[in-house]
């Protein structure tokens, strides 16, 4: 194991006693590196974090290896998890306010994490939550370390709850859909801190979004889900711009764009015909068959695996294989 | 242009000056209630197949002027005109025919339909409610058809759904009566990318194919741009800016407009690396 | 109905025609849930044998036989032996079990419906009607049920019905509250707005669309309260203003094996027993109901 890895997780499988979500995910994540996990509901990318945090719910449970900071996560125990939680790896939510207690200081709660962590007397965990909440370029710093979970915008709660993830300069954050409860426009404001405040600690990131743009603008690899599996990898511009595999060019194309509203009136977005399968009744063979106009005899009995290379891809026809590619 | 021909034609749903204001809770015993002005003065109206858009952040009173749109909420001051017909002194009648329609298709599928209630059944009950004649079976299977799902579905329950068929068959439940105003709030954002597409086409279908006028209301201009001809802005109760979805990208007016086109993301900008500015 | 108007259509065969729904329920299939398995048989048991007393018993549970005092547990005739008055304990049994589930059931069925009207009016009547209801619950919980019990006895003395409108006066709050908070969540989902829309009225929402999506919790709430009116029932029955000879219930059998307890020690345990298992059967079937009817754990399930 390289100490220059953030992250390195080895087939894992997260699984209930009926369901399995997540079937045998590999990925490594440099130090310092920024990942995004792209997927729609269903397609396992929550329990993916959930599982790297040791905070499955009830009923789920992980198998594989998930080696950070020199130790596999899924053996250690609930108590070393936790004492690593907010230290070495820590997460940031989809709600703020559901994230926060709504009976304590905002203050309090992001310097309680701070000394939790480290040897800080209560005055200097102050100090320093007051400077992450300017960090974060959070009106008033002082008064709102009095201030209550409600009283705030949900673009503020979110860059606190950034604040607290990234208190201890943790090697690797999560963000499982940070903006999708925010407005659109405070929307690009919390992305911005969030990417200025990973740079400056040089920590990794794994960024969990449907939202392809979100990604884009944000990680330098990007992994796209499907149904349990990672269908495609590799470096976002070029993923993003000549997807090899079907689902990945099926979710570029249905984005609402520029271009395609200027076509007005008869103008349709592509679109992926049928939906999501459920976990309980996955099509055997590649899992996006029915969905997939590519699909032949083989997709529909023969499972794909991620092929070598920078740009991998689990298909059997991806796209842009007979013909040579364009070098962007 | 679509927009111009209908532009000379009277509009079918309109409101004109309509001030909503809520009394809020007193700050003394005796002191006056407060009050809120959720909406200022709005003039808002869709034509006859004409596809409208309204956008604003959360708080700009969309949801309200939403209500007062479809009648679910009387507005303090100002008119709600359906077919030229004030829908609130326009009598007993008229107020039947306003409610048969203006059909509503709403953010989350899931809650729009009741779990304990057969599709089959959610679909009749707008008919059987307005008390429509007929030959029910063939509007329903006429609906499916249009809304693209199976006659199967009518026998099952709602859990046994996707939230896009559920979207789908929320769409077709809003068809049944046989409506000419479709009021979409929200209808995708609670959908999964990959279906949002799906959906967006439908309603852009729906409205080509059966002369529909469509209402698109959302917080996200380019979802509201690809199915709309011409958007309506609002920002703090008021509707601030109105243009063609073109003309809003490439020279928004409003502060609120600006605001909005300036958080589209798009995975081009983002791959370009200004996306954040 | 469309039925009828279905036929003349080209391809019938495969139609999903949309009949009303309680026509052809399909039964959700339960689980394997000891706890209601459990809680079915115990449940079924005592229902079975309050049923029996009717037609059948082993001797008059009210005769006096002084030739058969307190025999004990195994007697020939007298299983499970006889009191100090010589009166078969199994009758005595019997009878109680009648009267234990009419009381409890009597007293859960009235509040149940009380509580149904009163939190569905105040769920759905606005402000002010929410207002008084909730508060008026408030102040009718505030009593305890004991003293209600009491003044009652005292004002129209003690026997069932007595009892039974006790029970009604000391949960019906308590159903109200539940039934109140259970449909505003109803009324908040957003089928409650689109039926509004296509012209449906307040009550025809609350009968066709509210009643059935609370149905799950109202069942299990049933149950727990007629549990809670089995214990209460014996309570004043043991405290003497509950039933009387001639009628007989566990709470009474409990009071009069109080005289006889280090002569004969058994004749408390009898109706004790009946008391803890009929109780527990019926909250191990509330327990169970609760998880089957749960909409939320059914959906996971799916």
């Amino acid at each position: 194991m390289s100490q220059e890895n953030a992250i390195e997780v080895r087939n894992l499988v997260v699984h209930n006693t009926a369901l399995t979500a997540v079937r045998g995910l590999d990925f490594t994540l440099p130090a310092g590196a920024r990942m995004g996990l792209v997927g729609e509901s269903g397609s396992g990318k929550t329990l993916t974090a959930l599982a790297l945090m040791g905070l499955l719910p009830m009923g789920w449970q992980a198998n594989g290896s998930v080696r950070h900071d020199g130790v596999d996560l899924i053996t250690q125990s609930d108590r070393a998890l936790s004492s690593r939680r907010g230290r070495t790896i820590s997460m940031v939510f989809q709600d703020p306010l559901s994230s926060l207690d709504p009976v304590r200081h905002i203050g309090q709660q992001v310097s309680s994490v701070i000394r939790r962590h480290t040897q800080a007397s209560k005055k200097e965990a102050e100090r320093r939550t007051v400077d992450l909440f300017r960090q974060m370029s959070l009106p008033r710093p002082e008064q709102l370390m009095r201030a209550y979970p409600h009283e705030i915008s949900g673009g503020q709660r979110q860059r606190i709850m950034i604040a607290m993830a990234l208190a201890c300069y943790p090697q690797l954050i999560i963000a499982d859909e940070p903006t999708t409860a925010l407005d659109v426009t405070v929307q690009k404001q919390v992305l911005r801190r969030l990417n200025t405040a990973v740079q400056e600690r040089g920590s990794a990131l794994i960024m969990i979004t449907h939202d392809l743009p979100i990604i884009a603008a944000m990680c330098d690899t990007v992994a796209v889900m499907y149904a349990g599996k990672i269908v495609e990898m590799g470096p976002v511009a070029e993923v993003f711009r000549n997807p090899r595999h079907h689902y990945t060019k099926g979710l570029l194309d249905s984005q609402p764009t520029m271009d395609n509203i200027a076509l007005d009136g008869s103008s349709r977005l592509a679109s992926i015909p049928g939906m999501v399968p459920p976990l309980h009744s996955l099509p055997a063979g590649c899992a996006f068959h029915p969905r997939c106009a590519a699909a032949t005899e083989q997709c529909m009995s023969e499972v794909p695996t991620l092929d070598d290379g920078p740009r991998r891809a689990a298909c059997w026809h991806p796209i842009g294989a007979t013909v040579p590619m364009e070098v962007a | 242009m679509a927009a111009n021909d209908t532009s000379l034609v009277p509009p079918l749903l309109e409101m004109r000056q309509v001030t909503q204001t809520y009394a809020l809770n007193r700050q003394s015993l005796l002191g006056a209630r407060p009050q809120l002005t959720v909406l200022d003065n709005i003039h808002f109206d869709v034509r006859p197949g004409e596809a409208v858009g309204l956008v604003g952040e959360s708080g700009s009173g969309k949801t309200t002027l939403t209500r007062i749109l479809t009648g679910m909420e009387k507005p303090r001051e100002g008119h709600v005109f359906y077919d030229g017909r004030d829908v609130w002194t326009g009598g007993a009648e008229h107020w039947r025919e306003f409610r048969r329609s203006v059909q509503v298709v709403m953010q989350n599928p899931r809650s729009s339909l009741d779990p304990r209630m057969r599709i089959g059944s959610s679909l009749l009950e707008p008919l059987r409610s307005l008390k429509i004649d007929g030959d029910h079976a063939a509007r329903v299977f006429e609906v499916l058809d249009q809304v693209g799902l199976t006659r199967q579905a009518l026998e099952r329950y709602p859990h046994e759904f996707s939230g896009g068929q559920l979207q789908r068959i929320a769409i077709a439940r809003a068809l049944m009566p046989g409506p000419k105003v479709l009021i979409a709030d929200e209808p995708v954002s609670a959908l999964d990318v990959s279906i949002q597409a799906q959906v967006l086409n439908l309603l852009k279908d729906l409205v080509n194919n059966l002369g529909l006028s469509l209402v698109f209301i959302a917080h996200d201009l380019s979802v509201v741009a690809y199915t709309t001809s011409r958007v309506s802005v609002m920002s703090a109760g008021r509707i601030v800016e109105v243009g063609k979805p073109m003309d809003l990208f490439v020279r928004p007016q409003a502060e609120a407009t600006q605001n909005l086109v300036g958080a589209i993301l798009t995975v081009e900008s983002g791959l370009a690396g200004n996306a954040l500015g | 109905m469309i039925l009828s108007k279905s036929s003349h259509l080209p391809n019938p065969a495969p139609l999903g025609v949309p009949a009303s729904p309680p026509a052809r329920r399909q039964r959700r299939k339960l689980p394997r849930n000891a706890s209601l398995l459990v809680g079915i048989v115990l449940t079924t048991i005592f229902l079975a044998v309050a049923l029996v007393s009717f037609f059948y018993l082993p001797s008059n549970p009210n005769i006096p036989v002084i030739r058969n005092r307190l025999l004990p547990a195994g007697t020939a005739g007298h299983w499970l032996g006889t009191d100090v008055l010589g009166r078969d304990i199994v009758a005595q049994l019997m009878v109680g079990a009648r009267t234990s589930i009419l009381v409890g059931a009597g007293g859960a069925t009235l509040s149940l419906i009380l509580g149904l009207i009163a939190g569905l009016a105040a769920a759905s009547s606005g402000k002010i009607a929410d207002e008084a209801i909730s508060r008026g619950a408030d102040i009718l919980l505030s009593i305890p049920g004991m003293v209600t019990a009491l003044v009652l006895a005292a004002t129209m003395g003690s026997g069932a019905l007595t009892t039974i409108l006790a029970l009604t006066a000391f949960f019906t709050p308590s159903f109200t509250r539940v039934v109140r908070s259970a449909a505003i969540g109803v009324l908040n989902e957003d089928f409650i707005t689109a039926a509004r829309l296509y012209g449906r009225g307040k009550i025809f929402v609350l009968i066709r669309h509210v009643l059935p999506n609370i149905a799950g919790v109202m069942i299990v709430q049933f149950t727990l309260y007629f549990a809670a009116g089995i214990l209460t029932e014996a309570g004043l029955s043991y405290l003497g203003v509950g039933v009387h000879r001639p009628s007989i219930s566990w709470g009474l059998m409990l009071n009069e094996a109080q005289q006889q307890v280090g002569i004969s020690s058994p004749l408390a345990i009898w109706p004790g027993l009946a008391i803890v298992l009929m109780v527990l059967g019926l909250n191990l079937l509330g327990d169970g109901l609760r998880d089957v009817l749960d909409p939320k754990l059914a959906r996971r399930a799916s």
